[in-house]
């Protein structure tokens, strides 16, 4: 696995981002730390001493006409509140809730304003061509939100010179349908400048028509959804370093349910627009965004929907020092930063007015490197209008215990502080918003080992074990005794560890792989706050399993591959007082694939059957999921080379 | 020999003695005296459950359909039940569209003879007998857009359900958001829920299942029962209204300063408890005025009257939706028995 990751890193830069462990996992392969990849800050490179797991390309391709929420369910503990397929599907992160999660798309957060969390159907793994999962607090590099941890979904560009045309159709169970139609392009301009960019488009159609309508006595729900989305990416890269780009991405989401009936049936439009200008030089990031959020929901004829519409005007300005002069084992880095954002929202449960909002941060992050230490420290300051968020800061630590050719043991730890600011909804819904809330504020302390050991030329073993406590008081509550008013009435304390363990094999011709993930997450309300509230304080906050696993494996030989992927969760409660719940379940999925060849023409074949054993599993509507269905995917790649 | 034999006949009847231990057959009516509790779930959640609760114990047994029938789940709120000549009658209102349901049960053990679904079953609201094996299932039909004044259907309708076949036979239109159903001789007074702004009072012929007659109210009417005398209740806004069902004329109006909740007629069937600005009432059948007695200081979800103890059954309020609620006892007088915990959202109460 550690070669696939190097190839896919090594080509597009992404390099720059390394903690100890990723580094060696890139031991052997020559990483190009070309000017461009000093700068390009992934957040996670300030993240010294918390877990992160990248997700490499093979994985990325096979979920490529997929969602993200399948993906992440199939290759982290994220644990997702799923309506059913196509519909809501909102993350529970290390115990935490929606709101506790941060998606950013190339570095800005990408969450939904006026709910403050995504609703992960809508991001298909088609829209991104790099993916990382930060796990735990980060709020003083990310901002609000990351408090269980963050996604971080981003564009790369591919600087090799040529035309590449890529073709991608699926056809699927159901009649469901996905195509995807893209071409990336690298040229030099004139003597100084050079181009890369990437024009993509998809469109996925499910139509969900169910040969039955219950599953063991359980009914399937009817709906259909039909996603569109829109890329494009532009570099511009001059020879002294400074680059410039433009990034957008396009997502439309038209979600209805029970639409065979004209009277009941429920429409869900969610669209956005995100787009970024960048402009970095060796030292400097100066970058402007704009992000439209609507979502229209109506029911019956859909003429006068609710309507939900918020504008992103954002500004950031970042520089980074070097605080020691450049020596081989040992760097010191200061990065400083501010950033402004203003909204606009009109809405029709704040009153249909224009409401505005600003928001600022200032960050300064530290970051200490020698042969063995890894160090970073960082504060934060938020402003909001009307509204006071806490200095946030934190400091982590990665330590190189042992370091032999074949056997490398890294220790970590890391103490942060996060905190969110309240959704648009929480402070102007009409009535029930409130307009006082406090600040949430966490405190995520963690530790881990890792170690990657080499038992032979084509054996080898990535292993992680992470432990953490994160405590956040204040977490806001639509309380139900107070006619849903949202208060900050609930401390909830979140505990766990996680165990991931990559096992790697190859040798003549034949590759094979074995990943396994557990993850432990005991979270639980631990503030009696209302005459009821002795039957839930320490009980498992609703729809986190305690225990959740994956297990992926694959064997290649040639050009065929089969991967067994493999999620199982233990019982997920549905009430705070944990009187009922889901039975956990295990989920299988089975790829064939093959990568394909015709003169300069590459593509590849996918096969694939989900839930391979027909298990019986829950939406939160109570409604079945599909049994077992089927895809068959194909991608047809025409270079065309003008070197 | 004869040795060997005593010997092996004692050891069969011992090994028969433990085999038979072990197989006893279970209780074969668990759910037999007591009350049931209809508990609506969370809304959207379809979490709703039954649990049973004798007299005598302090504690339910939980989701009691699910108990009786492993592989079948209710799926929806719990809106009503009642018993009709040996089978139960489960009303399930799921949140989605074509998911509604009637579960008919064997009384008693709960176990599932029958389903009926959509289209026959669309928002069903309340169940009544309307003879020896016929029963009234009043629904809302599909329901559109609230705020655009079209979430009920107009009509909704009464579905006819036969029990020796266990189907709807009958749809019969009644009113917008039909909901509360009395019978008097051989009719059924019809009424609808009061958000539907529906006025009028529908009389159904239980003999041929059809109209007989639409009677114009000054509000929406909601029929609660019949008192002693065979005089028909209904509720109508902050009015409780008492109809002669012969000559069909209002004998009676009380008017209350707020809406009164929960309001249901006392096992004599002479007097109403109801909730009102936080407490309990009492209030006789020939009261003139709405100057009820006190009988509980706090108020309640819903209301149940034990018609064996003339105990005062009620749930807690407000409901809480993501937590099993309480169901309060209290004597007749309105002395505290104790206090039980559900399900989720406890808001009926069946007696048997």
């Amino acid at each position: 696995m550690s070669l696939s990751v190097s190839l896919l890193h090594g080509r597009i830069s992404y390099a720059q981002s390394d903690t100890l462990v990723t580094r060696q996992a890139h031991a052997g392969q020559v990483v190009s730390l070309s000017l461009v990849t000093v700068r390009a800050i992934a957040p996670e490179r300030f993240l010294a001493g918390q877990k992160l797991q990248r997700i490499d390309s093979a994985t990325l391709l096979q979920f490529r006409f997929g969602s993200l929420t399948d993906l992440l369910a199939f290759n982290t503990p994220l644990a997702f509140k799923n309506y059913g397929p196509g519909q809501l599907a909102t993350v529970s992160f290390r115990g935490t809730s929606a709101n506790h999660t941060a998606v950013l798309w190339n570095g800005i957060n990408i969450n939904q304003p006026n709910l403050g969390q995504t609703d992960f159907s809508t991001l298909p793994v088609a829209g991104f061509d790099r993916m990382a999962v930060q796990y735990g607090s980060s709020a003083s590099v990310v901002g609000s939100d990351a408090v269980g941890g963050s996604v971080l979904l981003g564009s790369s560009p591919v600087w090799q010179p040529g035309i590449n045309v890529t073709f991608g159709q699926q056809l699927a169970s159901f009649r469901n349908n996905n195509t995807q139609m893209g071409i990336r392009y690298a040229s030099a301009l004139g003597q100084n400048w050079k181009l890369a960019g990437k024009t993509f488009a998809y469109r996925n159609k499910l139509n969900n028509e169910y040969p039955y309508t219950e599953r063991r006595n359980y009914f399937v729900e009817q709906s259909t959804n039909a996603q569109r989305g829109f890329v494009q990416d532009l570099y511009f890269l001059h020879k002294s370093g400074k680059q410039v780009s433009v990034n957008a991405w396009l997502t439309d989401n038209d979600l209805i349910l029970a639409p065979q009936d004209v009277i009941a049936r429920e429409r869900t439009r969610t669209q956005s627009a995100r787009l970024l200008a960048t402009y970095e030089s060796n030292q400097a990031t100066v970058r402007l965004g704009w992000i439209r959020d609507v979502i229209d929901y109506g029911k019956g004829d859909f003429t006068q929907p609710s309507h939900t519409a918020t504008d992103r005007f954002i500004g950031r300005v970042e520089r980074e020092f070097t605080l020691l002069p450049a020596k081989i084992n040992s760097h010191l880095n200061l990065r400083v930063g501010g950033e402004w954002s203003h909204y606009r929202t009109r809405t029709d449960g704040y009153g249909g007015q224009l409401i505005q909002e600003d928001r600022g941060d200032l960050y300064a992050l530290l970051r200490f490197q020698t042969t063995r230490w890894l160090i970073s420290a960082n504060l934060r300051q938020a402003f909001v209008t009307h509204f006071n968020p806490p200095i946030t800061p934190s400091v982590g630590a990665e330590y190189q215990v042992i370091n032999h050719g074949r056997l490398t043991l890294t220790a970590k730890g890391s103490v942060s502080r996060s905190y969110r600011v309240p959704t648009l909804n929480e402070r102007y819904w009409i009535d029930l918003g409130n307009p006082n809330l406090l600040p949430e504020s966490g405190l995520n302390v963690e530790a881990g080992l890792a170690a990657t050991i080499v038992f032979s030329d084509h054996l080898s073993l990535n292993a992680e074990a992470t432990a953490y406590r994160n405590r956040v008081d204040n977490w806001t509550y639509w309380n139900p005794t107070d006619n849903y008013h949202v208060e900050n009435l609930q401390l909830v304390v979140a505990r766990g560890g996680e165990l991931a363990t990559t096992l790697t094999y190859a040798r003549n011709g034949w590759r094979a792989g074995l990943r396994i993930g557990y993850a432990l997450t005991r979270s639980s309300q631990e503030r009696a706050y209302d005459t009821y509230a002795q039957d839930v304080v320490g009980k498992q906050l609703p729809y986190v399993p305690e225990h959740t696993g994956t297990l992926n494996t694959y064997v290649q030989h040639g050009r065929m591959r089969l991967t067994v992927q493999t999620q199982a969760n233990s019982r997920r409660y549905i009430t705070f007082d944990n009187s009922q719940f889901f039975k956990g379940n295990v989920l299988t999925n089975i790829i064939l694939e093959s990568t394909l060849k015709v003169g300069p023409i590459t593509g590849r074949l996918q096969g694939q059957v989900n839930n391979v054993f027909d298990a019986l599993a829950f939406s939160v509507k109570r409604n079945a999921l599909p049994g077992r269905n089927g895809a068959l995917n194909l991608i047809i790649n025409f270079p065309t080379n003008t070197q | 020999m004869k040795n060997q034999l005593t010997k092996s006949i004692a050891v069969s009847l011992l090994a028969l003695s433990v085999w038979n231990c072990k197989t006893s057959d279970p209780d074969p009516i668990p759910y037999d005296l007591g009350v049931y509790i209809l508990n609506s779930g969370n809304f959207s959640s379809n979490n709703g459950t039954i649990s049973f609760l004798t007299r005598s114990s302090k504690t339910v047994a939980t989701n009691i359909f699910q108990a009786a029938n492993p592989s079948l789940g209710l799926s929806g709120g719990i809106q009503g039940y009642t018993e009709i000549n040996g089978k139960g009658l489960i009303l399930v209102d799921n949140s989605s569209t074509g998911q509604d349901k009637v579960e008919i049960v064997e009384v008693g053990t709960f176990k599932s003879r029958a389903t009926l679904k959509t289209p026959d079953i669309e928002n069903p609201r309340q169940v009544i007998q309307v003879g020896l094996n016929k029963a009234y299932i009043s629904c809302w039909d599909v329901s559109g857009d609230y705020s655009a004044g079209t979430f009920y259907k107009d009509p909704g309708y009464i579905a006819v359900v036969d029990l020796n076949t266990s189907t709807v036979i009958k749809k019969i239109p009644a009113v917008k958001g039909v909901e509360k159903m009395v019978v008097s001789g051989t009719e059924a007074f019809v009424g609808s829920t009061t958000y539907s702004g529906d006025k009028t009072l529908l009389v159904i012929d239980l003999n041929t299942d059809t109209e007989k007659q639409r009677i114009a109210f000054g509000s929406t009417p909601e029929p609660i029962a019949l008192d002693a005398n065979g005089k028909l209740w209904l509720q109508a806004g902050n009015d409780l209204v008492q109809i002669d069902p012969v000559t069909r004329l209002v004998a009676k109006r009380l008017t209350f300063a707020a809406m009164p909740g929960s309001v249901i007629i006392s096992t004599d069937k002479r007097s109403f408890y109801y909730t009102l600005s936080g407490k309990t009432y009492n209030l006789s059948i020939d009261a003139t005025t709405t100057s009820g007695n006190q009988v509980i200081a706090r108020s309640f979800s819903a209301l149940g009257i034990d018609p064996q103890t003339r105990q005062i059954y009620g749930s807690q309020n407000p409901l809480l939706y993501t937590q099993a609620g309480y169901v309060l006892r209290y004597e007749s007088t309105g002395t505290l028995i104790d206090s039980v915990k559900a399900e989720i959202a406890p808001t009926g109460f069946y007696f048997r």
